[in-house]
């Protein structure tokens, strides 16, 4: 087992890393810019290293600066969180070459799944169900009029190098086709560093549903069921829940299965999360795979009992999995919302001093948050302050649990999205589960209004 | 450290086996050295006597205010990026500079390694060196002190 691990990340999955890493004994070093000298993440950790000014690409995102520090700290292992260099296979490669265990697959995988073109074709050949689309790169606008006639409109023009719901645009009849082609193209470009794009069907009304899967370097891949997570703004997911109500067991057995045909047909090791989208006709489409932990473990943790995140750890120390899949089942329900320093209805980030903090708590209630009273939100990073989780026995006790967990948490200083959250809760068509990823679309129009006289 | 304590530790170290003794604290920094001869218990020299002590013991007089940070028109140098510091480029070549020396503008100062990749490391200004509150060898943060110059213009 590792002696010491550094965490190539910050805020709350920062100081979750670290948690996993105090139960496992395992000494923790947080790098940090120069805006988190006094981060919660920092004071917890064993050691502390700042690497760079507040710039993400100068700190989180500098590869050197954090192989490094790993360096003057004697780390043996990195734990690279979600986003910032998580999906990165170059840094997972020179970790490799520095003699450093970067946590998670191998980068080998990392970059297979990573380019979206290329994922698509290794799920058509495993025999994996895909979203109808191109077959990989479609290079100008003539070739994409002949494949928009087989697959029809609307269609989405999707960058192969994006990902997250960015670098897509969608175009809604043969007029539109070229005009967006060209400013897909010229999108993926400047955000990803390369134009090359691909061609997908647009569904309509479909559900995100993810399957969590993880495995270990002694041949075994299980899962651990799915997260429903259509509840997205501008593909940015706000609310997650555990199990979706649009899966019965046979539905779960056939997308589990084809979760982990996708995961095992590239070798996969560690945790990874498989995304469908499904339909209301209960066909389902592998969109992609991300290879890393994600935001919303938290929601498979409760009601699974499972620790991902130590789970991780064990696995790249050589460890086999803690547990087989016979093992694994969902207790209850379990809800997560995302709390973001953001104007609940503008949008707009709310950086600043937290001036006060109360935090929910109470039977079936986690908070994941590196924020407190007094705590500064830097302007300079992502606007997720904190994860309540509700578990209940069922749906609508989760829900019930959540509604009066955000009542009593108390943030004052900056503005939060909480009372967008329990709007949602509130709404009628989330509370039957009738949700699909148009949801917030719907939910955020302004209201009709009505005829008089 | 009080002349007192000074004196002890000289005295501890005269009677030792160590040849060379160096010890740095904030605002602080003692450097002993033995030469050939019958040991014998070294004097503590006033601070006011430091610059007219004998070799062997060298002993620099300690600042006017040692627990203030670098002020009075100091100017700090500090880490741009997070390694490991090193006085010269390789273990047998002598240091860029010492304290009390002087550095050009643009003069290599120093070396800050990150990823088996020597980073020279120049002063912006002329300068003398006034402190080093760093050691030869070890790891520097990113934004870390490590000269306090005065600078000649």
């Amino acid at each position: 087992m590792f002696r010491k691990i550094l965490i190539a990340n910050r805020g709350e999955i920062a100081l979750r890393i670290i948690w996993a890493c105090r139960e496992l004994g395992i000494k923790t070093v947080a790098v940090h810019s120069a805006a988190d000298a006094d981060s919660l993440h920092v004071k917890f950790a064993d050691e502390e290293v700042c690497i760079g000014p507040a710039a993400n690409r100068e700190s989180y995102l500098n590869v050197s600066a954090v192989i490094s520090a790993a360096e003057i700290t004697d780390a043996e292992a990195i734990h690279p969180g979600y986003g910032y260099l998580a999906e990165s296979a170059h840094f997972a490669e020179v970790c490799r070459e520095c003699g450093l265990t970067f946590i998670g697959p191998p980068p080998e995988v990392i970059r297979r799944m990573g380019d979206k073109a290329e994922a698509r074709r290794t799920m058509i050949a495993a025999g994996v169900p895909t979203v109808p689309g191109s077959d990989g790169i479609v290079p100008d606008v003539e070739s994409a009029a002949t494949i928009a006639r087989e697959l029809g409109y609307p269609l989405l023009i999707k960058a192969a190098a994006g990902g997250g719901g960015r670098g897509m645009r969608i175009a809604g009849a043969a007029e539109e086709l070229e005009r967006q082609f060209e400013a897909a193209r010229a999108e993926a470009g400047a955000a990803f560093g390369s134009p090359e794009v691909y061609l997908e069907r647009l569904l309509l009304e479909p559900r995100h549903v993810e399957i969590q899967v993880v495995g270990d370097s002694h041949g075994n891949l299980v899962h651990l069921a799915e997260r429903e997570c259509s509840i997205q703004r501008r593909h940015q997911k706000l609310l997650e829940e555990c199990p979706s109500t649009a899966l019965d067991a046979e539905l779960r057995a056939r997308m589990t299965q084809a979760a982990l045909t996708a995961a095992g047909t590239v070798g996969y090791v560690n945790a990874g999360t498989v995304e469908f989208l499904l339909d209301a006709r209960g066909e389902f489409f592998f969109i992609e795979m991300n290879t890393r932990i994600q935001v919303e473990h938290p929601v498979t943790e409760v009601v699974t009992g499972i620790d991902l995140i130590k789970e991780q750890v064990r696995i790249a120390a050589g460890e086999p999995l803690s547990f087989t899949q016979e093992e694994v089942s969902i207790t209850g329900h379990a809800i997560e919302c995302r709390i973001n320093a953001e104007d609940a209805e503008t949008f707009r980030p709310s950086p600043g001093k937290i001036t006060t903090f109360h935090p929910p708590g109470g039977p079936g209630i986690r908070l994941d948050t590196a924020c407190h009273a007094e705590a500064v939100v830097p302007p300079y990073y992502d606007s997720m302050i904190a994860k309540v989780i509700a578990r209940g026995n069922t749906r609508g006790e989760a829900i019930l649990r959540m509604r009066r967990a955000l009542d009593s948490f108390v943030i004052e200083g900056i503005r939060t999205n909480i009372a967008l959250q329990q709007r949602i809760l509130s709404e009628e068509d989330f509370v039957r589960g009738r949700i699909s990823t148009g949801f917030m679309e719907r939910f955020l129009l302004p209201p009709a209004r009505s005829t008089t006289g | 450290m009080d002349t007192k304590e000074l004196r002890e530790l000289i005295e501890l170290i005269s009677r030792s086996s160590f040849s060379t003794f160096e010890l740095e604290r904030e605002g602080f920094r003692l450097r002993l050295v033995k030469t050939d001869g019958p040991p014998h218990p070294a004097e503590a020299p006033r601070p006011a006597d430091a610059a007219a002590v004998a070799p062997p013991l060298a002993i620099p007089p300690p600042p006017a205010e040692p627990e203030t940070a670098a002020t009075d028109g100091l100017v700090e140098l500090r880490a741009p990026i997070v390694g490991t510091f090193y006085r010269s480029a390789g273990p047998d070549a002598p240091p860029f500079t010492e304290v009390g020396g002087r550095v050009r503008q643009g003069q290599v100062i120093c070396i800050v390694e990150a990823m088996k990749v020597m980073n020279e490391i120049e002063s912006e200004i002329e300068a003398e060196v006034v402190e080093i509150p760093v050691a030869n060898g070890q790891p520097v943060e990113y934004g870390e002190v490590l000269f306090r110059l005065r600078p000649l213009v």
